[in-house]
């Protein structure tokens, strides 16, 4: 009907605060996440993960493949999750399969050196689940690059 | 940061603004800004990716348009012209946000308590409240940050600059924002 809207002087403020709310509980869950997996460094990822899980951020999700890229990254991840019981091998063989990489199986630096932008996600939480602070170390090297 | 990832990341923003906004910085709140909030979040050990930074850009963008486009709606069914700060409060609380509610009045009430003491000093006398209720959206981010600035005590500088960053997440809102295209952009930007 009307074709012209306006806000009161409060809606500034009043917004603004909300969306630090948001941000920091947004932020704080992908912290919890990225903990859960023995990491120090908030990832996109993380973030997405918080967005699947909570329902009041059900309404982000169309905004997620686009900035992740390759979404089936979470479906690798849930299988990692499921293998956990099992042989360390197992999981890593898994890995090694969905990136399509033999590669991953040998040197770290290598693996560091194959780093594409879909599987930047996977590597730390392999090298995480696999509790070799090597990885970790490449990883950074790689990014301070 | 790894050259690849500067590169792809450059594309891949690059690609998004030619395809939806030819200026790229109106769409999204300042990552700087977006950024602090987030660190003071987290333990001091804890470090954030800058692709998650702007993952969070996103996502606060995609919810001033979710929150506003809700309580633009309201107004429109009770025919009235005017968003104020009790449709945003119910358009949080409809939309799941209800733990949102809480500190937002708290906030909202010593807003109230600044802007009565701002009016009375402008003016020998009150102001209705029905005055503030038409003022232009532009007005309206001009008077809270004029607001702002005195109560420097209540209210920190990033504030003040968050005010003027939902204006423009708003106006971007009107080509970036397909899910809320008529009413949440009106909503922050009169014609």
């Amino acid at each position: 009907m009307f074709t012209k809207q306006m806000i009161s002087s409060e809606i500034p403020m009043l917004m603004s605060k909300a969306c630090e709310i948001f941000i920091q509980e947004l932020t704080f869950r992908a912290w919890m996440h990225a903990e859960k997996n023995n990491k120090s460094i908030v990832q996109p990822c993380d973030v997405a993960k918080v967005i699947m899980q909570t329902d009041t951020m059900n309404f982000l999700t169309e905004i997620i493949p686009n900035n992740l890229g390759d979404f089936s990254v979470f479906d690798a991840k849930e299988e990692n999750i499921a293998n956990i019981a099992e042989e360390n091998e197992v999981s890593l063989s898994f890995t090694a399969g969905f990136m399509g990489n033999p590669m991953m199986k040998m040197d770290s630096e290598e693996n560091a050196g194959n780093i594409v932008e879909g599987n930047q996600a996977t590597l730390p939480y392999t090298s995480g689940f696999m509790g070799n602070p090597m990885n970790m170390m490449n990883m950074d090297n790689v990014r301070m690059k | 940061m790894a050259d690849s990832d500067n590169d792809s990341g450059g594309a891949h923003n690059g690609g998004k603004g030619s395809e939806m906004s030819p200026r790229e910085q109106d769409r999204f709140l300042p990552i700087a800004n977006v950024s602090r909030i987030m660190k003071k979040a987290l333990p001091a050990n804890a470090k954030i990716s800058k692709d998650a930074k702007e993952t969070v850009q996103e996502c606060v963008s995609e919810f001033i348009s979710f929150i506003t486009g809700e309580a633009s709606d309201k107004c429109q069914r009770e025919k009235r012209k005017t968003i104020n700060g009790d449709d945003l409060l119910w358009a949080m609380t409809t939309l799941g946000f209800e733990d949102y509610v809480e500190p937002l009045k708290g906030y909202l009430q010593r807003f109230r308590e600044m802007e009565g003491e701002k009016t009375v000093a402008a003016r020998d006398k009150d102001a209705p409240p029905l005055t503030n209720a038409t003022n232009s959206a532009y007005e309206s981010a001009n008077y809270a940050a004029a607001a702002a600035v005195p109560g420097g005590i209540m209210m920190h500088q990033g504030h003040v600059y968050g005010s003027a960053g939902f204006h423009q997440v708003a106006g971007g809102a009107i080509k970036g924002g397909p899910a809320y295209p008529g009413p949440g952009s009106n909503a922050g930007r009169p014609r």
